[in-house]
């Protein structure tokens, strides 16, 4: 956490970023051009092994399928190895039990396990009831659904069981949280256009829905409440962004189809309705195509980042001042290279269409890295059609540098959601792949030479059992590294596995666990290469 | 008189549910269907990237010609605009036997609209053919079937013949919307240099519009401005007494200048653009007074056109002059961490579009529909900016030019002159002849 106070400029041009931009213009680039040959980071090595793997699906449908297209990668078996649950849109999603041998070739197979909806646009894992298991809750064009893990990879609907109202809305997005004290979840659902209203969808946003615990006890939801006003949500996460303990539901909104909508930021005061920050306590106006949300504190001031995907430029947010008073975010993309705002690949000079985004370190070097999933919405003409996904790989100097190329991850199908998971158990960040009307795509990390790391889950007993809420700081010579565990963001899916540190040349680190309500552990010793399991007061 | 306020939004979802083509008789029919593809059309503005403002103004023009051109010759004794807009040829002839307007204009707007649109996403298409099957099958009904087919194939014919005049006007090919992948900096201290963090507008927009053909004015530089305020750094002088006049105003703005600067913003992609603005004021007019199909169809048109001209005129000045923007003066010699209200536009300052456009629409507005002529413009009230209130049309166009000096984009010389120049391209509008008069 930063000590004393420090006034960043409030605007990135005004700042000592300024000769940072100032560079980047004079290139006249995107992400990572200019950057001089050898200095970088050491360039990953991922090989695709979706067929040798057995993974086929395909993410389909039409208008109602042109966003979504989410994965969910946990555990289900306890073998340490996560699986894959995939959104099929008007297919059915489907379950792929990883059968990859550590540190090998990855491979899965497929498995009847209960997640056979049709309609699904996206998933994510959390443990809704905390009996251990992970649940599964699914966005959908249709009622949205919770799916109670029976454990063995079997899963059996539990909406009713538990209060969910589903609805009968077009889902995308979706977050998760635990309010202070209380003993079941917090969930939101992301709802985007009235699909009714095909003739004159602008304007027609239907109502998030957040559903909060009933009384105490009851173990079930509360009728939903709407977050109105409501703005074609895409993407939602529940962050402690100022890092005092409260989590706040940042939404990523899609201009395309809101009328006066903005991106937003909702308070949920204890036992009060939940309530939206304004431009006049400093959240400032922002539009965009919103479509994913990545976190991850890149600066190393204790504070986490925000990666906003888009179509064209995307946006990087800094806090403007630390420690914040006001969630008052400057656009730092452009200033480290993060703008990925056209194909870097293949030809194109129109710009990108963005999705899922996701900070992990995929070299292991102990500075996180950036996947972006890109794809046309649908034969768009002002948007590249041939859009090669990214990987940015972070630099010692704080900036950017795309990679994807080279590290064997440009694909040009129409990515939508995606997931970063070592599903190999070798300490090596691999890569799941959803594609619109196309296979998905499977790569493993087979980088020689990658830093040493770390994976840390997390145990607490009762309500919220993977301390979701919680930071992990890791300490090395090279620094703090910090993280949130949180469920939602990314586009329509998310992990719930064991979070992955990049330790560079360490050989051991110091691991410290915020818990969700504040409370800090100590700082525990930890060799690398390893997964570490801090369970709370033991 | 009265003043109705109906929101672009829901005068759209009444018109689809309750197919107003029973209200009042085929004139009304033909006016609803077009209103109704006009307000399409100004989504289909906000929705697709390409549409920035010049872009926006030629496809208004265009429209606004091909609907009135689907019925010149006809019936109602209409004077067509071939010989009169440049390049404009004959049309095609019509066949033989009876016609119906209102299906004319629809197979007219349905056969240009997709193609001026084209661009647009997914759901723009989606709702390009909701809209022509719905429209279609309202007017279709109580119309005998060769008549209707009748209709339908000239409207398409009109449709091709001004879709193959516009393919030739320079403007027709938009790449990378708008923004040059090379560009070449004037390299004087008052060139205008980029001002946003935005890759894509390292450039700036569409450089060469002013060669764009020009509709009713003989040439892009048909109406020159004189030069900007003479560039100068020193303190006292004119040009920097205007970056501070910029400087200060915004550093005192009151909430109303705020309301005004935000209510006239206009950003692409975000709005239905400045053009689009004024085609909706019409459009509510239009609405509000239950102004018949031809003379709706002469204001649509006139309208599209002046606009269409004042983006030429007024790009044709901009990059004469070249002048950069007040944040880069200011940021230079004023203020370093200054930032102006509004986001400023990425192409160089002067004149101001805005203050062109819409003192052109405003005198055509007001050739068509008198002065003083009050009306109410609720173009934004779906995005919360409200309602607004003017005497006149020339009051509203003051207002839109004044605004871009409020939010810190323009020096007062640009709008002033912007307003000459709107005058000077609305004559050339003004003077075509739409009847037989």
């Amino acid at each position: 956490m930063a000590g004393a106070g420090s006034r960043r400029g409030r605007r990135a041009a005004g700042s000592g970023l300024a000769l940072l931009l100032a560079l980047s213009a004079a290139a006249g680039a995107g992400a990572g051009e200019g950057v001089p040959e050898g200095a970088g980071p050491l360039v990953p090595r991922f090989v695709e092994e979706t067929a040798a793997a057995g993974l086929e699906h395909r993410y389909g449908g039409e208008w109602e399928y042109m966003v979504g297209g989410g994965v969910a990668v946990f555990d289900c078996t306890g073998d340490g190895l996560p699986e894959l649950v995939l959104a099929g849109g008007e297919g059915a999603a489907s379950l792929w039990l990883n059968r990859s041998a550590e540190g090998g070739t990855l491979a899965f197979a497929h498995a009847e396990a209960g997640v056979e909806a049709t309609g699904v646009t996206g998933l994510y894992p959390l443990d809704v009831d905390g009996d251990g298991i992970t649940d599964l809750a699914l966005t959908r064009v249709g009622a949205n659904l919770l799916l109670q893990g029976r454990g063995d990879c079997r899963f059996a609907p539990a909406g009713d069981a538990w209060g969910l109202e589903g609805g009968d809305d077009w889902t995308a997005a979706f977050a998760a949280t635990w309010e202070a004290g209380a003993d079941w979840p917090t969930l939101a659902f992301g709802s985007y256009i009235d699909r009714r209203e095909a003739a004159f969808p602008w304007g027609s946003c239907t109502a998030n829905r957040l559903h909060r615990p009933a009384a105490p006890g009851e173990r079930r939801f509360a009728p939903p409440v709407a977050l109105a006003p409501s703005f074609c949500a895409l993407s939602m996460l529940f962050t402690d962004w100022d890092r005092s303990g409260r989590r706040d539901l940042r939404i990523a909104n899609d201009r395309e189809y809101y009328k006066g909508g903005r991106e937003q930021l909702w308070q949920l005061p204890a036992g009060g309705p939940p309530r939206e920050w304004t431009e006049a306590e400093g959240w400032r106006r922002l539009r965009i195509w919103g479509m994913g949300i990545a976190s991850r504190d890149i600066t190393g001031d204790g504070y986490p980042e925000y990666f906003l995907t888009s179509m064209a430029d995307n946006k990087l947010q800094r806090l403007a001042v630390v420690p914040p008073a006001a969630p008052d975010y400057d656009d730092i993309a452009f200033a480290l290279g993060a703008i990925a705002q056209r194909p870097y690949t293949g030809g194109e000079v129109r710009p990108s269409t963005a999705w899922h985004a996701q900070f992990e370190d995929v070299n292991n070097d102990g500075r996180a890295d950036l996947f972006i999933a890109k794809g046309n919405v649908s034969e768009m003409p002002d948007f590249a059609l041939r859009d090669p996904n990214n990987l940015l790989l972070g630099r010692a100097d704080g900036r950017f540098e795309e990679a994807g190329d080279r590290a064997g991850v440009a694909s040009m199908e129409t990515s939508r959601g995606a997931a970063l998971a070592d599903l190999n158990a070798d300490g090596l960040i691999d890569l799941v792949v959803v594609n619109r009307n196309a296979p998905a795509q499977l790569w493993r990390n087979a980088t020689a030479g990658a830093g040493n790391w770390l994976a840390v889950a997390l145990r607490q007993e009762g309500a919220n059992r993977d301390a979701v809420g919680a930071w992990i700081e890791v300490r090395t010579a090279g620094g703090v590294q910090a993280r949130e565990v949180t469920v939602g963001g990314g586009h329509a899916g998310g992990v719930l596995v064991p979070w992955h540190f990049g330790l560079g040349p360490a050989a051991a680190a110091e691991v410290r666990v915020i818990w969700p309500d504040g409370a800090a552990g100590a700082w525990l010793p930890a060799t690398a290469n390893r997964t570490l399991t801090v369970a709370r007061d033991r | 008189m009265q003043m109705l306020r109906i929101t672009a939004a829901a005068v759209l979802a009444a018109a689809l549910l309750a197919l107003p083509a029973a209200a009042g008789g085929r004139d009304d029919a033909a006016r609803a269907a077009l209103t109704d593809w006009y307000r399409l059309v100004l989504e289909l503005v906000r929705h697709t990237p390409t549409y920035s403002p010049p872009v926006a103004a030629r496809a208004l023009g265009y429209l606004g010609v091909a609907a009135w051109e689907a019925e010149a010759g006809g019936e109602a004794g209409r004077r067509s605009l071939a010989g009169q807009l440049n390049g404009l040829g004959e049309g095609p002839a019509r066949a033989a036997g009876a016609h119906d307007a209102a299906l004319v204009l629809h197979g007219a707007l349905a056969a240009a609209v997709p193609v001026l649109f084209a661009n647009t996403g997914p759901t723009g298409q989606r709702a390009m053919a909701a809209m022509a099957a719905r429209i279609g099958a309202r007017l279709a009904e109580g119309v005998a079937p060769e008549v209707a087919a009748r209709s339908l194939a000239h409207g398409r014919a009109v449709a091709a013949h001004i879709l193959a005049w516009a393919a030739a006007d320079g403007g027709a090919v938009v790449e990378n919307m708008g923004f040059p992948l090379v560009w070449t900096s004037g390299g004087r201290p008052e060139s205008w240099v980029p001002t946003s963090l935005i890759v894509q507008q390292q450039t700036p927009l569409l450089p060469l519009w002013g060669d764009v053909r020009p509709f009713a004015m003989p040439a892009g530089g048909a109406c020159p401005l004189p030069p900007p305020t003479a560039y100068s750094e020193v303190p006292g002088s004119a040009f920097h007494a205007e970056a501070v006049e910029v400087w200060q105003v915004s550093r005192a703005l009151t909430e109303e200048q705020k309301l005004v600067a935000r209510f006239w913003s206009d950003d692409p992609m975000l709005s239905p653009t400045p053009p689009g603005h004024w085609i909706a004021i019409a459009l509510q007019i239009i609405d509000r007074d239950a102004i018949d199909d031809g003379r709706a169809r002469e204001i649509l048109a006139r309208l599209g056109i002046a606009l269409a001209d004042s983006f030429i005129a007024c790009w044709h000045s901009k990059y004469a002059y070249d002048l950069l923007r007040p944040v880069t003066y200011i940021n230079r010699l004023i203020d370093p961490g200054w930032q102006p209200y509004l986001i400023t536009p990425p192409f160089p300052e002067y004149p101001s579009g805005h203050s062109t456009e819409s003192a052109a629409a405003a005198a055509v507005l007001t050739a068509l529909l008198g002065a003083p002529f009050a009306f109410e413009d609720a173009t934004h009230e779906d995005d919360g900016l409200g309602v607004r209130a003017f005497a006149s049309f020339r009051a509203a166009a003051e207002e839109a030019g004044i605004s871009r000096l409020w939010g810190g984009i323009h020096f007062r010389a640009a709008v002033e002159r912007g307003l000459d120049q709107g005058d000077c391209v609305a004559a050339h509008a003004i003077a075509l002849r739409f009847g037989e008069g």
